[in-house]
């Protein structure tokens, strides 16, 4: 049976309504599961009926499972549960001001003599409007983060040698001027990177003065905000 | 619909995108806010077709884990990130119903009796943020163009997760009336939510 074949196209169509609605028999329904996975034409035909009928499921009134749920999934992933709030930390690193200096300072040297700065020529459409030289404390550059200021990600490239400790992972955070980082996910080490953005990099990036980096245990922080040494940071260079 | 409300959830789509591309780079603290956000629609969605909250609790743990291990296969291009994820919880409730049936060749009760099945005959469902919009008026105003004994037996399919067999037992018609009901109603859906589409 070649479903994806466009003389079947009308059977498709019907039986992936059908799967979708829930009424294929069980049988077909394993069958086209199984035919899905390997056939892209069938799989968009299920996933095109799903997103025919989906705006019914919002009439179902939501309901809150028990709180063994979670617990059930984070145990079975091996996810440590949320600590309960902790006692008042200790003045929080970002708003040591002196160290932001220093980095900046370092930062634009390092974003020079790299040649990433293009602030001689206008931004055209493809070049990264938005520039971040992630340097340790020893100024060597570690990662740098760039976005054109429509994508809804940062692309960040790892230079040098940067593996967190055993057992650890990096964490990238966004440093609003005024207030508590925000955590822009765990990114992992060696590779290079697309994290994503709520909204374009300009917007989402708005009133955002620097990235940093912190050492964080697997999974990321488990409290919001950065609870490991901040490994790497930079002042974020606009182009536009 | 307002476009408030149009861009408020492309807003919340894109943020649970953002999630799941999180989660998919092992990010614990977007998986639980995805949790956080999301599972009470999929155990909803679940318990309706399951109807046993100890089934449709592991259908959601299911569906969760699944979700911490393929974030990485979900495509925004290509679908809703709230769709792909009821969808997962819908296909697992639909999955262990079918072979619950096979197993038992039972039929659900008369004491099933969970929300409302019927759309209501006035007023707007009471649809969520998540969905609203031009999507949702499109499906809910085709769905009125169906005939009743069509429309009943695709929302008690859709809602309930009821077979041919069952929706011919519930609805007290012949087997083939039903399934012919649906076949016709769903092509019809199909038409007007392309003509709608096609404005």
């Amino acid at each position: 049976m070649n479903l994806s074949h466009p003389d079947r196209r009308e059977r498709l169509d019907r039986l992936a309504a059908e799967y979708a609605l829930g009424t294929s028999p069980p049988r077909v329904r394993r069958r086209l599961a199984a035919i899905a996975h390997r056939d892209r034409v069938v799989a968009d035909a299920l996933r095109q009926w799903e997103q025919r009928l989906a705006p019914l499921a919002a009439a179902v009134p939501v309901i809150t499972p028990a709180p063994r749920v979670w617990a059930r999934i984070a145990s079975s992933l091996g996810i440590e549960m949320r600590p309960p709030p902790a006692a008042p930390a200790p003045a929080p690193w970002w708003r040591r001001l002196a160290l932001w200096r220093a980095l900046t300072i370092a930062s634009a040297v390092i974003a020079v003599a790299l040649g990433i700065a293009k602030f001689a020529q206008p931004p055209g459409p493809d070049v990264a409007p938005v520039v971040v030289v992630l340097a340790g404390a020893d100024a060597k550059p570690a990662l740098i983060a760039t976005a054109s200021r429509l994508n809804r990600y940062l692309t960040i490239k790892p230079v040098g040698n940067t593996t967190p400790a055993a057992g650890h992972v990096f964490e990238l955070w966004a440093l609003p001027q005024a207030s508590p980082p925000k955590s822009l996910g765990v990114i992992p080490a060696g590779r290079v990177v697309q994290v994503p953005l709520t909204a374009p990099a300009d917007e989402a990036l708005t009133n955002i003065s620097a990235l940093a980096v912190s050492l964080e245990p697997p999974g990321g922080s488990p409290t919001g905000q950065p609870t490991g040494p901040v490994l790497y940071s930079g002042t974020i260079e606009r182009m536009f | 619909m307002n476009g408030d409300s149009v861009k408020a959830q492309a807003e919340w789509s894109a943020h649970l995108a953002a999630l799941l591309s999180r989660v998919s780079l092992s990010d614990q603290r977007a998986f639980e806010e995805l949790y956080r956000l999301t599972s009470a629609h999929l155990y909803a969605v679940a318990l309706r077709i399951v109807g046993e909250r100890a089934i449709a609790e592991e259908i959601v743990q299911e569906a969760y884990v699944n979700v911490w291990h393929h974030a990485g296969t979900y495509e925004a291009a290509r679908s809703q990130p709230l769709t792909w994820l009821m969808a997962i919880a819908r296909n697992r409730a639909l999955d262990l119903k079918r072979r619950r049936e096979v197993d038992t060749m039972g039929l659900p009760g008369a004491d099933d009796n969970g929300p409302g099945i019927e759309f209501p005959a006035d007023g707007p469902p009471p649809v969520d943020l998540l969905l609203a919009g031009a999507d949702a008026r499109a499906i809910r105003d085709c769905i009125e163009t169906l005939e009743p004994g069509p429309r009943q037996a695709i929302a008690l399919a859709f809602f309930h997760g009821l077979s041919h067999g069952e929706l011919a037992a519930h609805l007290r018609e012949p087997l083939g009336t039903v399934k012919s009901w649906i076949r016709r109603g769903l092509g019809k859906l199909r038409r007007c939510l392309e003509a709608v589409a096609a404005q």
